[in-house]
């Protein structure tokens, strides 16, 4: 998502309308409720929520976690855009012109309450790709005395993948997800590209295989509302795109993986760095590299 | 008692609706509404062109010819056409595009570090030159059509 890096400079209007989409599921009903709130610079739209829920209505009902777009729980269609709400400032959606921010649920996730929606689906599908690394070798992936070797350009490709949060706005920008509910969706599909691309992974062609089906990529119509909308620049648009030229290459018999890559190792053992200062010296008798070690009990007087 | 969450899907109809959600930096997304609704037309017309030169199979080809030689200025006949050239002329340019971007996975850029102002590498450069290229053939191209038709 391209952010305004104006807006947090940008003073909001004094007051400003929110008009948010409310449902009951007891009984049935769905309306619009509006909130008179007064703003201050540097006011997120979740912060202005959250004055809402404690000064005006308690029982307004949404989720967050976070408040710094890390934990992805946040997100909501605000002014008929999916955003996170704690990375939309108020200044960047309300002008002096137009001081009324409207505020639904993401749509895509069934709604529960208000601006809570139910993720089950959306989560089934990223379950569903297997997103973690898998190796022929189950005993050698288990066992962590190995790492597997990485060149610095192999992780550029896949880095802005890696980045994502599961805040679930792709999905619910996806015009093709909103037609369908077999399609898995930019967020799981970008995740299958990214194992597909990741030197450590061995299971690209069954990945492949698994997704050549109505459920993957060939869906996909490229309206690009992933990449607009994704609050951490993932390019989930592009990375179905890769894929699926991945896939008819592969048919075609033209695609192999450039590389996979080795376990190195074992690790060295990491012995303590002896020039220390002594407050952060290991406690004697503990081995901070030990596997499997039972929790220890340091004694406080030692701490200190 | 187990809530049930209401289904939000806005469908396939909603989901060209450009009210129904508005996305800033995104004119692939009104690419691809235009590439529906035009791939919706063609299929209308192509069904309504195979009806409408069958008829002079049984009444006669020579009145037909006649009024497709004669066919300038704004009449029904160079209105059709006109219509049916916009939706054809962006039915394919921009169904080259989607050729380079989707199955040759060509112009989306290379992945990178994410950085301000956090625009995806596939919404900038080299696709979204594409796209307006799309556009701006589209219009050159139409107009053209139009002063073949109707001036010329
Ligand atoms: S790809 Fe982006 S928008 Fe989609 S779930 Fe991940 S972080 Fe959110
Ligand atoms: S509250 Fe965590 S991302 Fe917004």
């Amino acid at each position: 998502m391209s952010f305004d890096p104006k807006a947090a400079t940008k003073i909001p209007p004094k007051k400003v309308t929110f008009r948010i989409k409310r449902f009951n599921p007891e009984e049935d009903r769905e309306w619009w409720e509006d909130y008179e709130v007064e703003t201050y610079r540097g006011m997120t739209v979740l912060d202005a929520l959250l004055k809402i829920k404690e000064e005006i209505d308690h029982t307004i009902v949404m989720r967050y976690s976070c408040r710094m777009g890390v934990c992805g729980s946040c997100g909501m269609t605000i002014n008929g855009m999916p955003r996170l709400a704690c990375q939309t400032q108020v200044a960047e959606v309300a002008s002096d012109g137009k001081p009324v921010v409207t505020v639904e649920p993401l749509k895509n996730h069934p709604v529960m309450r208000d601006l809570l929606t139910d993720f089950t689906k959306f989560f089934d599908k990223h379950r569903r790709v297997k997103p973690y690394l898998l190796r022929k070798d189950v005993d050698e992936r288990e066992t962590g005395d190995y790492e597997y070797e990485m060149l610095p350009e192999e992780h550029y490709n896949i880095y802005e993948y890696t980045l994502c949060i599961a805040c679930g706005l792709c999905y619910s920008a996806c015009p093709v997800v909103a037609s369908t509910d077999r399609f898995l969706g930019p967020q799981a599909l970008a995740y299958v590209w990214r194992y597909v691309a990741d030197p450590r992974d061995e299971a690209w062609k069954e990945r492949l295989e698994m997704i050549d089906t109505d459920e993957g990529p060939f869906s996909c119509h490229y309206a690009a509302s992933c990449s607009a909308v994704c609050p951490k620049m993932v390019d989930p648009g592009a990375a179905i795109q890769r894929l699926r030229s991945a896939l008819i290459k592969y048919r075609l018999g033209l695609y192999k993986k450039k590389r996979i890559s080795k376990k190195v190792g074992p690790m060295e053992e990491k012995k303590p760095r002896k020039d220390l200062p002594p407050e952060a010296k290991p406690v004697d008798g503990v081995d901070p590299w030990a596997k499997d070690q039972e929790p220890v009990k340091i004694p406080v007087e030692k701490l200190i | 008692m187990a809530l049930k969450g209401k289904e939000n899907k806005p469908g396939w109809i909603a989901s060209i609706n450009p009210w129904v959600l508005r996305i800033v930096n995104n004119p692939e997304r009104l690419a691809f509404v235009l590439h529906r609704i035009t791939g919706v037309l063609m299929a209308l017309i192509i069904m309504a062109h195979i009806y409408v030169t069958g008829i002079p199979a049984h009444t006669g080809w020579e009145a037909w010819i006649e009024e497709i030689q004669n066919a300038h200025g704004i009449t029904p006949v160079t209105l059709y056409f006109f219509f049916f050239a916009g939706i054809a002329w962006f039915h394919g340019l921009n169904g080259i595009r989607l050729l380079l971007v989707e199955f040759l996975g060509l112009c989306i850029g290379e992945p990178e570090k994410p950085k301000p102002p956090y625009i995806a590498p596939s919404l900038k450069g080299c696709q979204r030159k594409l796209l307006y290229l799309v556009f701006a053939l589209w219009a050159i191209l139409w107009i053209l059509t139009g002063y073949i038709l109707f001036v010329a």
